[in-house]
């Protein structure tokens, strides 16, 4: 077939180009930051059977709205009128996922400060030159079990919304699954686990988040292979979504690329895992032990990256019977 | 209230693009940047060859899926069925332009606000047919009230065989095809 038209808009012609990387960095980090509140909730309400990691008590509450503000960044580049951004809460859409997450996001905000300053180690405070916030901090302290437990539910609402957003978009096959979500919010919390054991400083802690992280991978790897699945036992339009992952041809070769190193990376990770997780542990890990486990960490968030990546790019390419 | 549709009758389009020129004019579309668009087809093997020539546009679909996505209110639906565009209350999103199954949505290159057909709303308030219909030399392009069973559109639509684009998505588009060849069932 010969087709010529006359009218089109590069940004729909030949294939949708609407969000770009911004989107996709925003996606990861928000995800990470919904991980970063539940895996910290997890380790303050556990505390009654274990021992609290210092460094991950405090510090990954405080770090959690700073990422959520950088990913926000991003997304408000990516608008292309940011300074009407105001309208996002002049209206409440109950259909419209866009709509409640720039609620939720308003919602979440504070009750993660909350957490960050009910946090706050005395010794931490000291340093906190403005005495209100100091007081304010001081008084919030009582109730960091209640928040602790308001972030771990708040944790999981973000990470799973940025995928319920694309997953509405009925003209997009690829994005257009019920799963999504539910991968991003295996993907967001993954990640969060992984930073944990980045962050953390005792080796209580991060076997912990390692035991914690296998399960999450191993969810994760299962959820993109139903993810695939459930694509390609589906109508047309939604098995040719899913085909720029599996062409090697050189148009789509990005999107093969990104599935062999999620297909290496993710595995590499739970191998790596295990391996820290059966091993026999000195008192204080090792460098090396500490260099693997950073490794498989990193490896982790790769991962969790470029799967919101190619779902953002590949989305794009796919739609509902082209121009034929 | 009158429920607006547009009927595009395939067999009467001569490709004059008549259609694009006067709604760039008629409502100052930007340079590369176009609210209809008609796509050439041809078909088949030399030298059994077939054109099919096809207007395209915003469906103004009954469900709109550009209207659901929204987040402020900006795309919405009227009550004579057409789906406008609030650009004071737009932020640039481009969720709209996403869950457009039709693709026929654009951000405007100066202002930031999405933009799309409107089906002429400031011509339709002054009793006229949008511009692309009014210009259309071969009648392929025709406006009316689907409401209105004495209506042109009415009357089109009771008399042919018609379809819409991709039924599948299930928007409920407002605009109609008249076939210009008999499809396979």
């Amino acid at each position: 077939m010969e087709l010529s038209i006359t009218g089109a808009n590069a940004i729909t012609y030949p294939v949708m180009h609407v969000w770009d990387w911004r989107v996709a960095v925003y996606l990861f980090l928000g995800g990470m930051s919904g991980g970063l509140m539940s895996m910290s909730a997890i380790n303050y309400i556990r505390s009654k059977k274990g021992p609290v990691d210092s460094a991950c008590s405090w510090q990954i509450p405080v770090m959690a709205p700073i990422i959520l503000a950088i990913g926000l960044f991003f997304l408000n580049l990516d608008l292309s009128r940011p300074f009407h951004a105001f309208w996002f809460y002049l209206a409440f859409k109950p259909v419209s996922p866009m709509s409640w997450g720039a609620w939720l996001v308003l919602a979440i905000f504070p009750l993660m400060i909350l957490y960050a300053l009910s946090a706050l180690p005395n010794a931490v405070k000291a340093k906190i030159k403005h005495a209100g916030l100091r007081g304010f901090a001081d008084k919030m302290q009582p109730h960091l079990l209640k928040l602790a437990k308001a972030n771990f539910l708040a944790g999981i609402l973000l990470a799973i919304y940025t995928g319920i957003l694309l997953s509405s978009l009925v003209a997009r096959p690829l994005w257009n699954s019920a799963i999504l979500p539910i991968l991003f919010l295996c993907s967001g919390m993954s990640a969060g686990a992984a930073v944990m054991i980045m962050v953390a400083k005792t080796k209580e802690t991060k076997l912990f988040f390692t035991k914690v992280d296998i399960w999450l991978i191993i969810a994760e790897l299962t959820i993109l292979l139903l993810f695939f699945y459930g694509h390609y036992t589906g109508d047309a339009a939604h098995r040719q979504a899913i085909m720029p992952f599996f062409s090697t041809s050189h148009d789509f070769f990005p999107y093969f690329l990104s599935i062999v190193i999620i297909g290496v990376a993710l595995p590499l990770a739970i191998v790596l895992k295990f391996l820290e997780v059966t091993g026999e542990h000195t008192d204080e890990l090792t460098a090396s032990g500490l260099m693997l486990m950073n490794a498989s960490a990193v490896l982790v968030l790769i991962g969790s990256a470029i799967i919101r990546f190619a779902m953002v790019y590949a989305g794009q390419l796919s739609g509902y019977g082209g121009y034929m | 209230m009158p429920r607006y549709v547009m009927v595009i009758d395939q067999s009467r389009c001569i490709g004059c693009m008549a259609c694009v020129a006067a709604c760039k004019r008629e409502n100052n579309v930007p340079m590369e940047h176009f609210r209809t668009r008609v796509v050439e087809m041809v078909r088949g093997e030399f030298p059994q060859l077939r054109t099919e020539m096809r207007s395209e546009l915003c469906n103004h679909c009954d469900h709109a899926p550009c209207v659901s996505i929204c987040p402020t209110g900006a795309s919405h639906k009227q009550k004579d069925g057409t789906v406008q565009i609030n650009r004071k209350k737009c932020v640039g999103c481009k969720a709209c332009i996403a869950a457009c199954p039709y693709d026929v949505r654009y951000i405007h290159p100066e202002h930031g606000w999405a933009d799309k057909c409107s089906f002429c709303q400031h011509r339709l308030k002054e009793g006229k047919e949008p511009a692309c219909v009014a210009t259309c030399i071969g009648r392929s392009r025709m406006f009316g009230d689907l409401d209105d069973p004495n209506s042109e559109v009415s009357h089109l639509l009771r008399e042919n065989s018609w379809r819409v684009l991709k039924p599948e998505v299930g928007t409920q588009p407002h605009v109609y095809y008249i076939n210009q060849f008999p499809r396979k069932s």
